[in-house]
């Protein structure tokens, strides 16, 4: 069945004399909670942490000794993280963090195929933005952000530009591209896997990672 | 119980299994807390509502305008977009997909519409095993049992039959315990994600302006399932669209906290097209089936606005009589007060002219509804249509009903002549009543009159102001 045939039970009933509601053009108004205004950092931090998830506040010269620290608590010896650019991850940090896990004794694969994906205690990415109203982190999908990265590893870090947080949902949506720039998969991440099926009590990491540590880099910049 | 048992005795069978009650009655009740607080956190959810239930109908009165463009941005994407008029269509589409493809290894995240459709037993029937992957879905499927609740499946479940069933069925060990649990799901669900070949999801919205698909989920299984397999299709109802990306915010700030309370889900998911050709992962192929399945007839008719539903449950957690029958008495997939209206309009000859009568009228659902459906009036309204199908008993009880509403005099006459036929039954309630009132009480309880009636009191009372006056 094509389009036009398909759509003929609405438009041969269409019922012109129907009053019609107009589309509300201010929505932020009513809908935006945080503006600039405000200590984004700590905004976002309270509120990822409220969703459950872990976050580390760094500094330029210490953020490579927090990941590791938070990799070393618990004992992750296998890391997947990513070749290139995404976010405050750039092509050059991303190889001065896998040079410094190296050293601290672990390995780190920058594959994200399923062996690695499947088989790692954790995996490190980048985020193309992170929202202070809700802590959320977002992961947009691309030539070297897979799906999966930020999915099927028990752990997530994800590693956050302090320059990156936005103060609400709406200015993310109102930012993204609406032409073929549009990522084929973006992910609003807030905390840990969670599911409270079974009579409501609440269990992390049923499908996705049950731990999502977040690192805010503050650089002087 | 089946759904061709009679609504009342399914009721009946309902409100007589007290662990399941129990279990509805508290689970509900936390969420009514929950989406409380998460609605306190905004600083003016009234109006977000508004502007939703605006939205929403904005977008239906325009329907076939916002349908035409999502279809053709998703084509511009790379995807594919399929045309269901009916449930038989959607499921022959689904399936041809599966078998032109030979694809094998099903793995489904959780879909109400796929419920709708009965999708599994059609998989099933081309010889495919699909797998539910949410959690509950999982249990529901593997204890062989339908789901009771929009959002959550198995609020009529306890650990010890969750246990049970995964023993039975996974032979793992005997634990109760909800954490080893959902572990023991985690890793038989994860080797099935692994290997799997066909994914297929439900779409909380589809935005008209990107042809994107947006899923939200909390426990990670919608992601693999739309990022896994070789081949994703996504199962959406004509009355998902949505205008433009930046209405999107204004349902995601309600639909979690209406449904549980959180600000967000864990996981929005916005899917725009097939993977990439330079994108590390995800499906070749993206299939929107786009389904109809009744609704351009509840589009053309007095019942539109309740199309703007965006299935977070928050009505039925409100409502009083979902909260002591639970999900399965309706007999329906959709239950609860909008399952009471979405049932008997998607299938007007379906037998369902009890379900909008399963309700109090009090209003909590409209109350809680983050789109503004004003469900208690739609309720009333689609009683006063199927008014004729009431034994007549009843019909003639409601006579009388409104004969005494109407005098006062025989209104004082009934209350003085059924304060003497009602027999309590020892504790406080009358569960027989005479003559045309048993079609009334044959079904429910109705408290003992008190020996002195409010006018009673009222006219005392008033005597006395005039003495003190």
């Amino acid at each position: 069945m094509n389009l036009q045939d398909f759509l003929s039970s609405l438009t041969k009933r269409g019922g012109g004399d129907r009053e019609r509601t107009p589309l509300p053009d201010d929505l932020e108004s009513a809908v935006r909670q945080v503006d600039g205004n405000v200590d984004l950092i700590g905004v976002f931090a309270a509120s990822a942490e409220a969703a459950g998830a872990r976050v580390r506040r760094t500094s330029g010269a210490d953020w490579l000794t927090a990941i590791a620290g938070i990799l070393g608590d618990l004992d992750a010896t296998r890391i997947c993280t990513q070749a290139a650019e995404v976010g405050f991850l750039s092509r050059a940090r991303s190889a001065e963090l896998s040079e410094h896990l190296r050293d601290s004794g672990m390995t780190v694969s920058t594959d994200t195929g399923d062996d690695e994906l499947f088989s790692a205690d954790a995996s490190i990415t980048g985020v193309s933005a992170a929202i202070a109203e809700t802590g959320t982190v977002v992961c947009e999908s691309g030539p070297n952000a897979a799906r999966g990265a930020s999915l099927i590893p028990p752990v997530h870090v994800a590693v956050v530009g302090a320059a990156q947080i936005i103060p609400d949902l709406c200015d993310y949506f109102e930012q993204l591209p609406g032409g073929p720039e549009l990522p084929a998969n973006v992910n609003l991440i807030t905390g840990p896997s969670k599911t409270a099926d079974i009579e409501g009590t609440l269990v992390t990491g049923v499908h996705g990672p049950g731990k999502l540590f977040i690192v805010v880099v503050a650089t002087a910049s | 119980m089946s759904a061709s048992t009679p609504f009342q005795q399914r009721v009946a069978a309902a409100v007589a299994d007290k662990r399941v009650v129990r279990a509805v009655h508290l689970a509900t009740l936390k969420k009514v807390e929950a989406r409380e607080a998460g609605m306190d956190q905004l600083r003016d959810f009234e109006q977000i509502r508004s502007l939703a239930a605006q939205v929403k109908q904005h977008t239906l009165d325009y329907l076939p305008r916002y349908l035409e463009q999502f279809v053709e941005q998703i084509e511009g994407r790379g995807g594919a977009v399929h045309f269901a008029p009916d449930a038989e269509a959607a499921r022959r589409i689904i399936c041809d997909i599966a078998t032109s493809r030979g694809l094998k290894r099903v793995v489904k995240s959780k879909s109400m519409t796929s419920e709708e459709i009965h999708l599994n037993q059609a998989l099933e029937a081309v010889g495919l095993r699909p797998v539910e992957t949410d959690l509950g879905e999982f249990i529901v499927q593997i204890d062989h049992d339908t789901p009771s609740h929009i959002v959550t499946p198995i609020i009529h479940k306890d650990r010890r039959q969750i246990a049970l069933a995964m023993q039975r069925e996974l032979g793992c060990e005997y634990t109760e315990d909800p954490t080893e649990l959902t572990m023991i799901a985690r890793r038989h669900l994860r080797e099935i994600f692994r290997n799997c070949d066909l994914g297929i999801s439900g779409v909380n919205f589809g935005v008209a302006e990107t042809g994107t698909l947006c899923i939200c989920t909390n426990e990670g299984n919608g992601r693999l399932t739309v990022s896994r397999p070789r081949v994703h299709v996504a199962l959406m109802g004509i009355e998902k669209v949505i205008p433009r990306m930046r209405d999107l915010p204004v349902f995601l700030k309600l639909l979690a906290r209406s449904s549980t309370g959180q600000p967000l889900t864990v996981y929005t998911t916005l899917i725009s097209g097939p993977k990439r050709l330079q994108d590390a992962d995800g499906p070749e192929e993206l299939h929107v089936v786009l389904m109809d399945a009744g609704r351009s007839d509840i589009w053309a008719g007095e019942f539109r606005e309740v199309l703007r539903c965006i299935r977070c449950g928050a009505c039925l957690n409100a409502c009083p009589v979902y909260r002591n029958i639970g999900g399965h008495a309706y007999g329906s997939v959709y239950p609860g007060p909008i399952g009471a209206l979405l049932t008997p309009l998607l299938h007007p000859a379906g037998g369902h002219e009890e379900l909008p009568r399963a309700s109090s009228l009090c209003g909590a659902c409209g109350v809680a509804c983050p789109v503004k459906i004003d469900i208690p009036d739609l309720l009333v309204r689609l009683r006063a249509q199927t008014h004729r199908s009431h034994p007549l008993a009843k019909r003639v009880a409601m006579r009388m009903w409104l004969w005494a509403m109407k005098s006062p005099l025989v209104f004082r006459l009934g209350q003085r002549l059924l304060r003497g036929l009602l027999k309590d039954g020892g504790d406080g309630w009358a569960t027989d009543g005479p003559g045309p009132l048993r079609a009334w009480t044959q079904p429910r309880d109705l408290p003992i009159p008190p020996k002195r009636s409010f006018r009673a009191i009222w006219q005392a009372e008033l005597s006395n102001e005039d003495k003190r006056g």
